[in-house]
């Protein structure tokens, strides 16, 4: 499933994002980082077609979302915001089951396969024995988790993921990664993440895309990109990477 | 745990199966007297008027003609205002929403009053209540612009087209000569004893076009009960969904109100009280929201009817009825919101 | 029942006879000086206590049943404003006024009136209908002229009171005594016409007045002094200051009244009620009245009472009732007579039924 991009270009009153000519990779965990304000966040919607995008910018398996029907256009590709807001308070279930709006026509009711996709949704996660608790309830870590099923019910290709481990504490952190290493690896996801921590991403990540002010600096391999110079580009200030037992760390 | 889940399917169940026995209850209820057996005799001999000579007339018309559009009216109206005011929370994100706040109620009022004074009793005033109430609930999206999911600026949106339209059926009023004025009276107090079988062949047909397209829509209305991005995400074509809904919900009250006048509170309450009782998913608030507003509209109406040969309006005795009810559960369910 | 006069005298002192003499027969020659000098407290329909001037000179009718008295007073030259159902929809006021009379129009049909108009008019009082709760104080206070909110209440006793105080008011009590010793003249002719009338005998009626099946006054006199019985009599009415109450259709239908009035005092193109609707109603065919084809157009009140109209509704209403009594009944001519003793113009009752297509009642 590659996901590419030919131009996009989206302007908000203060803020224009502008990317050119970028693809990502198929079953890849992608970190996609940069200072606050360099267009993260706009990126993935732009990527998810929540915010509207022009025909002929944004192509994923070589179909041009803007042209895509919404149905059409949810199998391929989902975009999983940070937080939800409890306005009525659903069941975990009923929420997870939301994620199947694209396989049922509008004045449908959701299936018995549904309502299985669903289920395994949630058992993936690791969520099963929650079904029937309100989702008031649940810890933020736990309502991230929900999030994820509801992504996976959606059973797209392409999952966006915006800033999902902010606010973790480190355990629930690094659960989270493993089950998104999880998913690009047993159900071959396309995964975009947007992150704030540069450790975890490198850590995590298979590919890195640097932002900053609305464009593109620097991608590729996790490994191969991660350098001082680069992020003294970024994020103007002087920065060490340490190299530890295998791991990176970023010195301020 | 499971003792709780098959408590509320009885619940459930029971709330489903009310407007029903409330149905047969209610026809026995009025300032006639007509003793159950009476109404039984009365309406077998409606069916077959030879086998039951002895029934009087008066029975028969009372019951046919009276009662029974007044009664449907009821169930209606109840279920069409509580179905509509559950649908728009859902679409606008706030349990505090509904067709008055919308400013639908007010709009579906003004064209109503408007077709009655310059187009007389012949012309179906729902129609003229479905233009304005499109009208106003299209200015309040339109003003309120992209922030229409933002309550506040929702709401201030409506409650100035709201007292726009007010202040446009007073001058009607004003301008309506003495006689229909009079004519007006009990409309424009909200009442439904105005319910009479050639308002009901039109109302009728439309609220329940209305209700068949939002119970359609009911498992919907949970993915467009979420933030419209994640709506989008999640594959709904957005606006015309959202369009779709609020269209039916304008239809189903310009049609109800076009008959009672203002009734308002029902469309927030019962919705509310539903979720309380049975959650959130909107397959179950849907279905149940009119089957608890029939009833309560029913029950009302009993009052008004049983107690005294005297009218008073509806809309201030749903809320008389239904507010302590709300506060009594709120109360006792101690949730904050839903 | 009626509005309670207090005067208040003078302070006496001990005079010499002749004085007293001349007091006396000057009291008498000077016309409309029964009170000298006093102002009146009375009680309004709505319980308000209203000091009324002496005598009035410029007068302000809000309330059309006391416009048409002053005019049959004599003393429509005093008003100086009209509401706005005299000024532009009565009927009697086009046949007896052609062109307009010419007169402000203070007050509107949602109650509102033209304060600042008022003030300029600048009357010695002025007068409003009981039904307009409000109006009455609002008026007094802003501009602390008197108010009193005076009507009949469906009584012929109101009626007659009414007029002899705006008699009193206008210094032409010869002329209201007159007319009110015509009044209740011409209604012993009817009661003793009738003579005594066993409970059974009167007929069971139910007035739908107001534009409206369901709307009802609990007391209308013309029905009981016809020898009828207005069914919804016991009831109470809705509230301060209006007569009429609402009821159910299926009270119309428990009551089964013999004889259903509607009101007719608007033009047939505005009535919302008739007699063929009536007629056609599904809902009512059961009923006596329908059945039997005993539903007519009444006068009834159009902003209460017109007192030579309810004085003919009267005669009409006892024919309709006991037509083997008033068989030599010529209603027109009887209505003309009555018109031209209070209005003092010919043939006033045959054009207001022609305006009205009334016809039944000239049969």
């Amino acid at each position: 499933m590659s996901i590419r991009v030919a131009g996009l270009e989206f302007a908000y009153p203060k803020f224009s994002l502008r990317v050119e000519g970028i693809a990502f990779e198929t079953a890849k965990v992608t970190a996609i980082v940069g200072p606050n304000g360099a267009g993260k966040t706009t990126f993935l919607k732009c990527l998810g077609a929540v915010l509207p995008i022009p025909k002929g910018a944004l192509f994923i398996d070589g179909r041009d979302l803007a042209a895509l029907k919404s149905r059409e256009r949810a199998r391929l590709v989902c975009y999983v915001p940070q937080e939800h807001d409890t306005t009525f308070n659903y069941t975990v279930s009923d929420f997870v089951l939301m994620g199947r709006a694209a396989y049922i026509s509008p004045f449908a009711l959701p299936s018995h396969e549904d309502a299985e996709s669903a289920a395994e949704a949630l058992e993936f996660v690791g969520l099963s024995g929650f079904a029937d608790r309100a989702i008031s309830e649940l810890s933020s870590g736990e309502r991230r988790l929900v999030l994820i099923a509801r992504a996976l019910a959606q059973q797209s290709a392409v999952l966006l993921m915006d800033e999902p481990t902010t606010f973790l504490d480190p355990k629930h952190e690094t659960e989270l990664f493993r089950l998104i290493r999880k998913l690009a690896v047993e159900k071959k996801k396309t995964i975009l993440v947007t992150l704030h921590s540069l450790e975890m991403a490198v850590q995590h990540s298979d590919l890195m895309v640097f932002m900053k002010r609305g464009e593109v600096v620097a991608y590729g391999k996790s490994a191969e990109v991660f350098e001082d110079s680069l992020l003294e580009r970024v994020y103007d200030m002087q920065m060490k990477i340490i190299d530890w037992e295998g791991r990176k760390f970023v010195l301020r | 745990m499971n003792g709780q889940n098959s408590r509320t399917k009885a619940l459930a169940v029971f709330m489903l199966v009310l407007p029903l026995v409330l149905f047969f209850i209610s026809l026995s209820i009025g300032t006639y007297g007509i003793s159950p057996r009476g109404l039984f005799q009365a309406a077998l001999s409606v069916v077959s008027p030879a086998s039951h000579p002895e029934v009087p007339a008066a029975h028969r018309d009372i019951l046919l003609r009276i009662r029974l559009p007044r009664v449907l009216l009821a169930l209606a109206v109840g279920a069409a205002l509580s179905v509509s005011g559950a649908s728009l929370q859902a679409l606008f994100k706030n349990p505090l929403v509904n067709e008055y706040i919308l400013g639908i109620s007010s709009g579906a009022a003004f064209g109503a009053a408007l077709s009655l004074v310059f187009l007389g009793r012949a012309f179906p005033p729902q129609l003229a209540g479905f233009l304005f109430a499109a009208v106003a609930v299209g200015a309040v999206l339109l003003i309120s612009g992209k922030a229409e999911s933002h309550f506040i600026s929702l709401l201030l949106t409506g409650i100035i087209v709201t007292a726009f339209f007010s202040a446009l059926l007073s001058l009607v009023e004003f301008f309506a000569s003495p006689y229909v004025l009079q004519a007006l009276f009990f409309w424009l107090m909200g009442s439904l004893s105005l319910a009479s079988w050639k308002d009901l062949y039109v109302s009728l047909p439309l609220i329940a076009a209305g209700l068949v397209v939002l119970y359609l829509l009911r498992w919907r209305l949970n993915v467009l009960s979420m933030s419209d991005e994640e709506a989008r995400s999640l594959g709904v074509n957005v606006r015309r969904e959202k369009i779709l809904v609020i269209a039916a919900t304008t239809l189903i009250t310009a049609a109800a109100t076009a008959i009672v006048g203002i009734i308002g509170w029902l469309g927030f309450i019962v919705p509310h009280l539903v979720r309380m009782m049975f959650g959130a998913d909107n397959r179950r608030v849907v279905p149940l929201s009119a089957a608890m507003g029939a009833s309560l509209m029913m029950i009302a109406d009993d009052i008004i009817r049983g107690v005294s040969s005297f009218e008073i309006p509806i809309g201030i005795f749903t809320s008389l009825v239904g507010i302590p009810v709300f506060l009594i559960l709120l109360k006792k369910t101690r949730k904050v919101w839903l | 029942m009626g509005p309670e006069v207090k005067a208040k005298r003078c302070g006496t002192g001990g005079p010499p006879k002749l004085i007293l003499i001349i007091l006396a027969v000057s009291a008498l020659l000077a016309p409309g000086a029964l009170f000298p000098n006093q102002a009146q407290t009375i009680k309004d329909r709505l319980g308000r206590t209203v000091v009324i001037p002496p005598r009035a000179e410029r007068i302000l009718s809000l309330q059309p049943e006391v416009t048409r008295i002053l005019v049959a007073l004599g003393v429509a030259d005093r008003l100086v404003g009209l509401d706005y159902f005299i000024g532009r929809e009565d009927h009697l006021f086009r046949i007896l006024h052609p062109g307009r009379p010419g007169l402000p129009i203070v007050s509107m049909p949602d109650e509102s009136v033209n304060k600042e108009l008022i003030l300029r008019l600048d009357p010695d009082i002025v007068f409003a209908s009981p039904t307009e709760l409000q109006v009455p104080d609002s008026i007094q206070r802003s501009l602390g002229i008197p108010v009193a909110a005076l009507a009949s209440m469906g009584s012929f006793a109101g009626l007659l009171e009414e007029m002899e105080l705006i008699g009193a008011l206008t210094g032409r009590q010869e002329r209201a005594r007159e007319l009110r010793d015509y009044f209740r003249e011409k209604i012993r002719l009817i009661t003793e016409t009738l003579g005594s009338i066993a409970p059974e005998a009167r007929p069971k009626t139910y007035l739908a007045f107001w534009s409206s099946l369901v709307r009802t006054p609990v007391f209308y006199e013309p029905v009981q002094t016809a020898g009828g019985r207005n069914i919804a009599e016991h009831l109470l009415p809705s509230r301060l200051g209006t007569i009429g109450t609402v009821i159910t259709v299926e009270q119309i239908l428990e009551w089964d009244p013999d004889i259903i009035l509607i009101q007719g005092s608007f033009l047939p193109r505005e009535r919302q009620v008739t007699v063929e609707g009536l007629l056609r109603d599904k809902r009512l065919s059961s009923v006596r009245a329908i059945r039997q084809g005993g539903v007519h157009y009444t006068l009834g009140f159009w902003y209460w009472w017109d007192p030579a109209g309810v004085l003919v509704e009267t005669f009409y209403l006892a024919r309709l009732f006991h037509p083997e009594k008033f068989g030599g009944l010529d209603l027109e001519k009887e209505g003309n007579a009555v018109y031209e003793k209070f209005y003092r113009e010919k043939d006033i009752f045959s054009k207001l039924i022609g305006a009205l297509a009334l016809h039944e009642w000239t049969k």
